[in-house]
């Protein structure tokens, strides 16, 4: 009896992992759930010093890695006033346009505990005070609704309490930077499972990029894989002057540019052309800001390629995402482990 | 008491379409009052009868801030513009509902990709909400210029106190209605309005002096607190706890002085904590009741964080907002 017969549902698998909080350095509750589901498609998986969960499908032909990392932008209690309020400090990049008001949990040890975000009516303000958005010095969290609020302790995690959902195709939720990259692995396992290939894949959900962290590079290393393509997402639909608009919903972008190894993103880019798989084209001249830049230089280094899904409104409470994107990246990187490419040692840029 | 709120808070009725509310408030109270009726401009007046005293009429708004669809926009985005007063700061990353069942999200460009002026307040005129449609034909058949747009905060109660949109003045209404209940008898008739159009300019009760025949008002709202740390003490307005807010003067209106003193002596007489509330800035309905000849007074539950998508009281000075409009009502 196959327990794995019935095909994974791309939107509740999305909505699932954007449910369950994992910053930065407290990725285990997501990890967990996606190693539950990860070992209908492994033939094992296991943690690394640093956290990163790596599941292995054995192959005999050349070894590769889909990356993605695992962990989302968050907060920590910063500062506690005798009178139920906190100040925050971020954990990863936020926009403070997008906190006021919102309703958060505040991660105790003793549990969570609700928390909102304060603003002054505008009754009471200064027209001054009205010109600029409160930076993380003047953001408050209101905590005396808890009668228990002194359990909270300095350097508690705090999240944002949004829930996700679907509407024409596209999913509005929390951290779908980046466990939009996640679901389009996990599908792309599934694929693998019915497909014939000799690679040996390791599928690999690291932890702390957000802050720049050793999450993706600890397992590229343990791995010792010789091609990664990471999955990551990347700005849609806006204008950035220089720049291809990259468009939601027209399929993942795949990058060019010296953090990528040429051949390997020509290959990507002919997977693409032969099974009918629209992707776009994102210029990188530099580094790329993602855990690419590290995979490459793992050990005797990696053949890397970035492969992002588009997504709009990044490091929101809301952040949006078209369903499509991530299954045709899924499948871009399945049909890419199916027939790998020979490339020359020194054939990067 | 506190039977309504959760419910009352969750409709949702942005000034000019308070229909929902009016429609459920009727019906859990038509049959505990001797008249009710709704009048041209859709405020709900229910009136309990008393034996020939004084005509007393409790006033609560059912409108709240929030916005309305200005234009519907060719990448399927919808711009949108505030009704009442609403801080552009608290709107973005928030659900919102469109119209009777339509949501999106008003989503904010990404901060990696902002230009310089990120911490400046942005405006109106460059937030959109985004409803998943991928082209203007796409959204219009799910909208229309015009619609509504409100807020989506689901309501919470902890052992002390409320969290909820529109609390202001959700809140009011709850109180009028929990009054109702209590089935008081007193010597006065008491008039309960429910009114509409506050938020956008005190509007809904500017017709009911031509209706009614009635010796005061009571404006019964949710009001500022601003007791967090970014205002210092001296400047707070009221405090969450200490009981509800007796107003003496706010925009527009100093309130009739016999009103205020009796508010303040039956709260002293029957040792009902109040507190006096100390910023005299935003306006209630006593100001349009005064301007149509009908003396007014102001009593008000404080709230943290109104005119945003989420607010919060106290449940012990909602109780003693309720007793002190209680023992007014048959004092008076």
């Amino acid at each position: 009896m196959s327990n794995i017969a019935k095909e994974l549902n791309t939107k509740d698998l999305l909505l699932k992992l954007t449910s369950i909080p994992g910053p930065s350095g407290y990725e285990d509750d997501v990890l967990n759930e996606i190693a539950n589901v990860m070992k209908a498609y492994s033939d094992e998986c296991f943690r690394t010093p640093m956290g990163s969960l790596v599941c292995v499908k054995k192959g005999t032909g050349p070894k590769i890695g889909f990356f993605a990392h695992a962990d989302q932008i968050a907060f920590m209690v910063a500062k506690i006033y005798e009178e139920g309020f906190l100040r925050l400090t971020g954990v990863g990049g936020w926009d403070p346009k997008t906190i006021i008001s919102q309703k958060v949990w505040i991660h105790t040890k003793n549990g969570k505990l609700r928390g909102i975000v304060g603003f002054m009516p505008p009754h009471l303000q200064t027209t001054e005070e009205s010109k600029k958005v409160p930076d993380y010095d003047h953001l408050f969290v209101d905590v005396t609704m808890n009668p228990n609020w002194k359990d909270i302790s300095i350097g508690d995690l705090v999240t944002i309490d949004v829930e996700g959902f679907e509407k024409n195709g596209t999913v509005f939720a929390p951290a779908i930077d980046n466990r939009a990259s996640c679901v389009s692995i996990i599908k792309a396992a599934e694929l693998l499972s019915k497909l014939k290939t000799s690679a040996e894949v390791y599928y690999i959900f690291s932890t702390q990029e957000e802050i720049g962290g050793p999450g993706a590079k600890s397992g590229a290393y343990l791995s010792e894989v010789e091609y990664g393509i990471v999955i990551d997402v990347t700005h849609g639909d806006e204008d950035i002057p220089g720049y291809p608009k990259i468009k939601m919903g027209e399929g993942p972008a795949v990058a060019v540019g010296p953090v990528t190894n040429r051949k390997f993103v020509e290959h990507i880019q002919n997977i693409s052309s032969k099974y009918n798989i629209k992707t776009q084209i994102e210029p990188i001249p530099g580094r790329s800001g993602t855990d690419t830049d590290e995979v490459q230089l793992t050990r005797i280094g990696v053949k890397t390629a970035l492969i992002s899904i588009p997504l709009k409104y990044m490091h929101n409470p809301y952040e949006k995402v078209y369903i499509k994107d991530i299954e045709d990246t899924a499948k871009l990187l399945a049909f890419s482990a199916t027939e790998l490419p020979e490339i020359e040692e020194g054939q990067s840029c | 008491m506190l039977k309504y709120l959760k419910e009352l808070t969750e409709i949702k009725g942005v000034s000019g379409y308070e229909d929902d509310l009016r429609e459920y408030i009727k019906e859990k109270i038509k049959d505990k009052i001797d008249e009710i009726y709704t009048d041209r401009m859709g405020n709900l007046i229910a009136l309990k009868k008393g034996k020939g005293g004084k005509k007393i009429l409790l006033d609560a708004h059912m409108d709240e801030v929030g916005f309305m669809v200005t234009n519907i926009n060719e990448d399927g985005t919808l711009s949108f513009a505030p009704v009442g007063g609403v801080d552009p700061r608290v709107v973005i990353g928030k659900k919102v509902q469109i119209g009777k069942d339509v949501t999106g999200v008003i989503g904010y460009k990404a901060v990696h990709i902002q230009k310089d002026g990120m911490m400046n307040t942005p405006k109106y005129s460059e937030l959109k909400i985004d409803i998943g449609a991928k082209s203007k034909q796409e959204a219009e058949k799910q909208v229309k210029i015009g619609d509504m747009v409100a807020f989506t905060t689901q309501y919470e109660e902890t052992e002390e106190f409320i969290i909820a949109k529109a609390l202001d003045d959700r809140c009011g209404c709850s109180i009028l209605m929990d009054l109702i209940e209590a089935d008081i008898q007193s010597e006065n008739d008491i008039y309960f309005a429910f009114t509409v159009q506050e938020e956008t300019g005190l509007r809904g009760p500017a017709i009911i002096a031509e209706q009614l025949n009635v010796d005061l008002a009571i404006a019964v709202e949710t009001t500022t607190s601003g007791d967090d740390p970014e205002l210092e003490k001296q400047l707070w307005s009221t405090h969450l706890g200490d009981g509800p807010a007796i107003t003496f003067m706010h925009s527009g209106y100093v309130v009739h002085q016999k009103i205020f003193e009796k508010l303040v002596e039956i709260a002293q007489k029957n040792n009902i904590p109040f507190q006096y509330k100390m910023r005299t800035v935003g306006g209630t309905n006593a100001r349009r009741y005064a301007l149509t000849n009908i003396p007014a007074g102001v009593v008000s539950v404080p709230a943290r964080y109104i005119h945003s998508p989420i607010s919060m009281i106290n449940k012990k000075d909602y109780e003693n907002t309720l007793k002190l409009l209680e023992q007014f009502v048959k004092e008076a």
